[in-house]
Formats: structure tokens, sequence, C-alpha cells
């Protein structure tokens, strides 16, 4: 038997019967790990990126019949999800504590691990610290692949702006990583 | 004269019409080709940033408990074609009869004579008593154009019931939208 297609479990959801959930369910499983990642790179805080992550969910189950057939399923509900989570930042301004990976375990770990778990954990404090209209193009950019213009699009801001926002978030961020290397 | 930051990051983002300029410029200059790795480096930072695992399925723990997933509703199939023709055709009509039928009910409105608080209740009780006496106010069509039968309950209640009819299409009719809009 072979494995559904994206479009295809699509389709199943819009047809509203029985196995609809079930087919949603496996596009769910299928992107909710990238999901969640958009979700946490930006709000670098794990409860608040699961429960948008599952919200992104939600409003895509909703919204599925305005979902264009002929376009991917992925880029476009990680798209959703950095929305939201902007659309909840600027609504909220939230400011929670911002997690720290490090376990509680992780002294046992290899110390070529460990150290890659700091690196990692660097880069995501110094991209939740960017201002969040950064954080927005560089997420767009660098995690979503979007170029200059459907970025400008995406936001609804001048071309002129993803590029000045994108060179200063990456100034932004090159000085913070240097530092704490 | 150097590279503007500009430059290199369009450059590295693929979104410049001067690659050869460029290329020709970092391959002479030394500092711009230094700038240049210095930000390719913060690019391949940011690439191999590592996904962070889940600590739940977002497939097991949905708010309403569903398993395999999401919500215990299902979602409503879309309406066909022609059905949402009708009902645009129906709320239209709806619509043109209600606001044919604004200037006849606004003519007939002051020809009722209206009650007082006190003649309603003294109606009501003797509605109650002796059903079979109780009638309509009277009605005279005096903003009406004379016609040569005796305005009677009749045109009334058809009116009446013209005007439910109608709104009963508009809220069907809504309601049909409505449910498709979700």
């Amino acid at each position: 038997m072979t494995t559904p297609t994206d479009r295809d479990l699509i389709l199943q959801t819009r047809r509203g019967d029985a196995d609809s959930r079930t087919a949603f369910g496996e596009l769910v499983t299928r992107y909710q790990t990238s999901v969640f990642n958009v979700c946490y790179r930006i709000l670098h805080e794990r409860g608040e990126a699961e429960d948008l992550a599952q919200e992104t969910f939600i409003r895509a189950y909703d919204r599925i019949h305005t979902f264009d057939i002929e376009r991917e399923f992925g880029p476009w509900i990680r798209r959703v999800a950095a929305n939201l989570c902007l659309n909840t930042i600027e609504s909220q301004k939230v400011t929670s504590e911002l997690d720290d990976e490090r376990d509680a375990d992780s002294a046992q770990l290899p110390e070529a691990v460990q150290e890659v778990r700091e690196r990692s954990e660097q880069i995501r404090h110094a991209l939740a610290s960017l201002p969040v209209h950064y954080r927005a193009v560089v997420e767009l950019r660098h995690f979503q692949e979007l170029s200059y213009e459907e970025i400008a699009a995406e936001l609804n801001i001048p071309l002129s702006d993803v590029k000045s926002h994108l060179f200063r978030a990456r100034k932004i961020l090159a000085e913070k990583l240097h530092a704490s290397h | 004269m150097h590279l503007t930051d500009e430059q290199l990051n369009e450059y590295l983002d693929n979104e410049t019409n001067e690659r050869m300029q460029i290329e020709t410029h970092l391959s002479s200059c030394g500092e711009c080709a230094a700038r240049l790795s210095a930000l390719q480096a913060l690019f391949t930072e940011l690439d191999s940033l590592p996904e962070v695992a889940l600590t739940k399925s977002l497939s097991e723990a949905s708010p309403w408990g569903a398993a395999p997933f999401l919500p215990t509703r299902n979602l409503p199939a879309p309406l066909p074609k022609f059905l949402t023709l009708t009902v645009i055709l129906q709320a239209a009509f709806a619509l043109t009869a209600v606001i044919i039928a604004i200037p006849f009910v606004a003519n007939l409105l002051p020809a009722f004579e209206i009650p007082s608080l006190a003649e309603s209740l003294a109606q009501l009780s003797t509605f109650n008593l002796q059903p079979a006496t109780f009638q309509l106010p009277n009605f005279q069509p005096a903003n009406l154009p004379t016609f040569n039968f005796q305005p009677a309950t009749f045109e009334i209640s058809s009116l009446l019931m013209a005007l439910a009819g109608v709104s009963v299409l508009w809220i069907l009719g809504n309601g049909v939208f409505l449910r498709n809009q979700r």
C-alpha cells in the first residue's frame, strides 16, 4: 500500500467524512516538528511554542477548504505558524522567560555534544533577543527560504524594509554570536 | 572602493544582478572577501541550527482529547455550486421583496389605531372571556389607492404572511451561507 501524499490527505480532510480527522491527523504527524520549531525559534519558550503549534493546526484545519491544493502544504503551514507567532507577540507583547535547553543530565553528555548544544542555545538566545520585525525576516529568509519579494508580500512591508531589517538583524546576530564565542 | 554590506548580503541571498562584478571585486580584495566569509559563517550557523523535539505529540494531545487528532466535529462538506447559486438568488429575491414591501407597510401602519395599554389589557381580558367577539382594530386604508373591495383582515394577513415567508427564506439563506463560510 502506497503512502498517501499531502494532497491526498488534504482532499480526504475536505470531504468532511468520518476519515477526515484521521487524514488531518496524519498531516499533523508529518509536520508537527517543523511547525513547532518555527514557533520555538520565534518565541523561544517551549510551552508557548507547543500551544501555538497546536493553534496553527487548528487554524489550518478550519481553513483547509481555502487552501490552494496546487501549493505545497509544508511551506504553507510553516508560514501560518510564523504569522501566528508574530501576531501573538505583537498583540500580547510576550515577555515570558526564555527557555534554557540545558537539561539536568547534560553534564553526562559527551563534550562534543555539549558544545553543539551550547552553541545552538547561544544562537537561539541571540535570535530571541532580536526585535520582533527582525526575527520575522530572519525566520522567513533563513528557515523558510522565502525571497525578499515573498517576505515583503508576506509581512506586508516594503522591499526596502525587508532588506534593512534582514541586514541589521544579521549584523546584530553576528556581533552577539562573536561575543559569546 | 569596497563592497557595501547590502551588496554582500544580496550576493549571499542570490538577490543581486551584479554577481559578476562582485565576484571580480572579491577575487582582488582580501578585506571584502573576509567580510563575506564572516557573513557566510553566520549563514552556516543559522542553517545548522538543529530542530528541537516536541515533548508531546500534537496529534495525540489536542484539547478535545481526540485521537488521532483534532476536533470531535467533522468539517462540513462544501455546498455544491448549484446550491450556492440558488441560495444567492433566493437571498437576492428575498431582499428585493422586503424592499418592495417597505412602502406598503409604511402606508398601512398609520391606519391602525394603536390602543392604550389599558385598552389592550381590557381587550385581552375580553378576548379570554369571549373569544368569539374579538375583532381586530378598525382598519382604514386612507393612504392606499381606492379599490372596490372592503379592506379586510385578508389583505393584512396575506401581506404579513408574505413578509414572514420572505423572512424565513432570508434566515434560511443566511444560515446556509454562514455554514458554508466556516
